[in-house]
């Protein structure tokens, strides 16, 4: 059943296949640089290197995002979104992915009654505008560079022709890991926190994560969306996008290529964090949009006559309409799923006001004396935003705040859910001690799993944190909590049984 | 991609050796015409005959250069300008052996009063050919040039054009017949053609050398 689930995320994967690698290659294959047998291997084979080694980071971001809990929201989500993405190509309007699954999410988010947290909203949507500028800087600086140095390097035409073809090449393999690593968050991403995939020990110490098996079917199936339509695409993307001479395709491709890059190597990243400097947010950029912007950037350092102003209106109009497009198939599609085909398509979540969770909100530095009158118990974070917002006492990240200390998840510590889901490697030894410890104990809520860890020393988050390490550190832990709570969900029903059949104690306040 | 390095070097190689030609056929040609001129008659048919050869190893160089590119798809951008240049280019060389074999054939009787202009205005056109093959090589080799030598070709031609007028008006001008005013005419006709076939291919390089840059 999970894998037929699964049929839209990689039907998703085929369509980025077919959409995204004509923004890589299409100008080499449409000028007839690269054969496009060549180029689709080269795709095929960088992609899925790029999305298995280094497709983790953007992936986080998506999911802090909207972390969509059950299969079948995840289908749904990477359905509609697969399908404005294919009625787009259809079409022959360059479409974005990236922008186009976070519509879907955000029409999951409304249709789930879940609050969307703007702060990786607008970090995503920042992202493509400076991606979009960035690739125009970056292209016309190597423009402008490339321009001085051929004009002085004296190459022979045919020498010329022969350092562009590899040059296409490596930088296409470049920019094709790079959109692996980038994109495969947009293919398989919603299908993250509901992996159904175990760590696979491949000897010598390697393992094969349960995510990285999900990147891996992800990418073969971006692989067969190259084989199988993405010859179509290229021919649009390189002949009616724009008309460039090989090397600037080049130089359009390389900037491409760094710009997805930047926004994901985990690599850079990390060395960034070590230098103590700013680090880029690994986030799922638009290929559509940084070849655009690449373009661009090389149409202004010559002039600006040769920019095609009618076809970037029409690109910049579908950046628009498909998330707007995908918003809405994908809450209407969510309905359908949910009544019509009775797929569960979010878990029924509860949030509750009570003696536990009130006095912790105060802990939390949130005035709980002007929380209004309102009901124990809460099935929607919409139903509890309407309400706060209209006391007006509590800003959107107030409320959010007071969403998540209130919320019911239901937890047992039960190490055996870790090795069995293969998960036990992402902790540290003293971090699994730690966890059998607490074995047996049982939580209602997240932060309550999240304070009995903090006496831990492996577990502590750092207040305040100051600099970039610093909030890596708590990221990571986050992360690794995520990790917990997804490996320790018991629905009520299992906890209140497992509770009364062991000497399991509960953690004080799980008075639902 | 080893394979297409080596082709890459071998039509390096071939499209010098055909600039080289079309330069050597423009100098025999000057040379040949001296000889005429001089009425050294033996030494005139050598060098018709060196340009014949010249000639057909030109073609058999295009060809190949021809079939190179399309087999290897290289340069696909510009293959289609590099051969017209290339079929242009050939023609200048044919110009000038058609030129050359018409002395052969006729031997049209010029009068020693000509003879320094008849020789200036086969200088400029020779010229102008040879700026144009400096022209064909800056177009592969450094585009920023190309400009130059193009200035200079059409400098050459305006000049075999100036100084081909100037040619038979005094032909028109001398005491002799009218039919050997009209042959006399005729040859200077060709001379100056050398230099227009060379500024033609120039008009199309000048596009070319547009299409060509960043």
């Amino acid at each position: 059943m999970i894998f037929i689930y699964l049929l839209s995320g990689l039907y998703l994967g085929w369509s980025l296949g077919a959409n995204d690698t004509g923004n890589i290659f299409g100008a080499a294959v449409e000028t007839r640089m690269l054969k496009f047998k060549r180029a689709a291997l080269i795709a095929a084979i960088f992609i899925t290197l790029g999305a298995v080694l280094e497709g983790s980071g953007p992936s986080r971001t998506l999911g802090r995002l909207g972390s969509v809990d059950a299969l079948g929201g995840a289908f749904t989500v990477a359905l509609a979104a697969a399908v404005v993405i294919t009625v787009m190509v259809k079409i022959r309007i360059p479409v974005s992915t990236s922008q186009t699954i976070v519509g879907a999410i955000i029409g999951w988010n409304y249709f789930a009654g879940r609050l969307t947290d703007f702060k990786p909203l607008i970090t995503i949507a920042g992202s493509w505008v400076i991606a979009f500028v960035l690739s125009g800087v970056i292209s016309g600086a190597l423009f402008f560079l490339l321009r001085r140095i051929l004009d002085r390097a004296k190459l022979h035409l045919l020498k010329l022709d022969l350092y562009t073809r590899y040059g296409l090449i490596v930088v296409g393999a470049f920019a094709a890991y790079s959109l692996g690593a980038n994109n495969i968050a947009n293919v398989v991403g919603v299908f993250v926190p509901v992996s159904p995939f175990k760590d696979i020990s491949l000897g010598s110490g390697f393992v094969l994560s349960g995510i990285s098996q999900l990147y891996l079917l992800g990418a073969i199936s971006i692989a067969v969306g190259i084989y199988t339509y993405s010859h179509k695409v290229m021919r649009t993307v390189g002949k009616d996008l724009f008309r460039l001479s090989p090397v600037t395709a080049l130089i359009a491709v390389m900037a491409e290529a760094i710009v997805l890059f930047l926004f994901a190597s985990q690599g850079l990243y990390h060395l960034l964090l070590k230098l103590g400097l700013p680090t880029i947010p690994l986030v799922p950029v638009s290929s559509s949009q940084v070849i655009v912007g690449a373009v661009v950037g090389i149409g202004i350092v010559k002039g600006g006559k040769n920019i095609r102003y009618n076809v970037l209106g029409k690109i910049s109009m579908a950046w628009v309409l498909a998330p707007v497009m995908a918003f809405l198939i994908s809450f209407v599609a969510l309905f359908i799923v949910q009544n019509v085909f009775e797929q569960r398509v979010h878990q029924e979540l509860t949030y509750s006001f009570n003696s536990v969770t009130v006095p912790e909100m105060e802990r939390n530095g949130l005035d709980v004396n002007k929380l209004p009158f309102i009901k124990v118990n809460y099935y929607s974070e919409r139903q509890i935003y309407h309400e706060l917002n209209n006391t007006g006492g509590f800003s959107r990240e107030e409320i959010l705040k007071i969403v998540r200390i209130a919320e019911v998840y239901p937890l047992q510590v039960d190490i055996q859910k870790l090795y069995s889901g293969r998960m036990i490697n992402r902790f540290e030894a003293n971090q699994v001690n730690d966890l059998i410890s607490l074995t047996g104990a049982a939580f209602y809520h997240k932060w309550q799993l999240q304070g009995a860890l903090q006496s831990y020393e492996g577990w502590q988050l750092i207040s305040n944190p100051k600099g970039e390490a610093e909030k890596q550190h708590n990221r990571d832990l986050l992360n690794q909590m995520e990790l917990l709570y997804r490996a320790f969900y018991r629905n009520g029903k299992e906890l209140g049984s497992s509770l009364r059949g062991s000497e399991g104690k509960v953690s004080q306040g799980g008075g639902e | 991609m080893a394979l297409l390095l080596k082709t890459t070097k071998q039509i390096e190689a071939q499209l010098d050796q055909f600039l080289d030609i079309v330069s050597d056929a423009a100098m025999l040609f000057q040379l040949g015409m001296e000889d005429y001129l001089l009425e050294r008659n033996a030494q005139f048919e050598e060098r018709l005959s060196q340009i014949r050869e010249k000639e057909q190893k030109a073609d058999d160089l295009r060809i190949s250069i021809e079939r190179y590119l399309y087999e290897r798809t290289l340069i696909p951008e510009n293959r289609g300008d590099v051969l017209a240049i290339l079929e242009n280019t050939d023609e200048v060389i044919d110009n000038i052996k058609d030129s050359l074999l018409q002395f052969s054939i006729e031997m049209p009787e010029i009068e020693q009063s000509l003879d320094d202009l008849w020789m200036q205005t086969t200088r400029a056109s020779v010229s102008a050919v040879e700026q144009l093959v400096c022209a064909v090589r800056s177009f592969f080799n450094d585009l920023p040039a190309v400009n130059n030598y193009m200035h200079k070709v059409f400098f050459f031609e305006r000049e075999a054009d100036h100084l081909g007028e100037k040619l038979r008006r005094q032909i028109f001008a001398l005491p002799i017949d009218l039919a050997r005013k009209s042959q006399l005419r005729w040859f200077a006709i060709h001379i100056e053609k050398i230099s227009d076939y060379a500024q033609a291919v120039c008009d199309r390089l000048a596009i070319y050398t547009i299409k060509r840059q960043l």
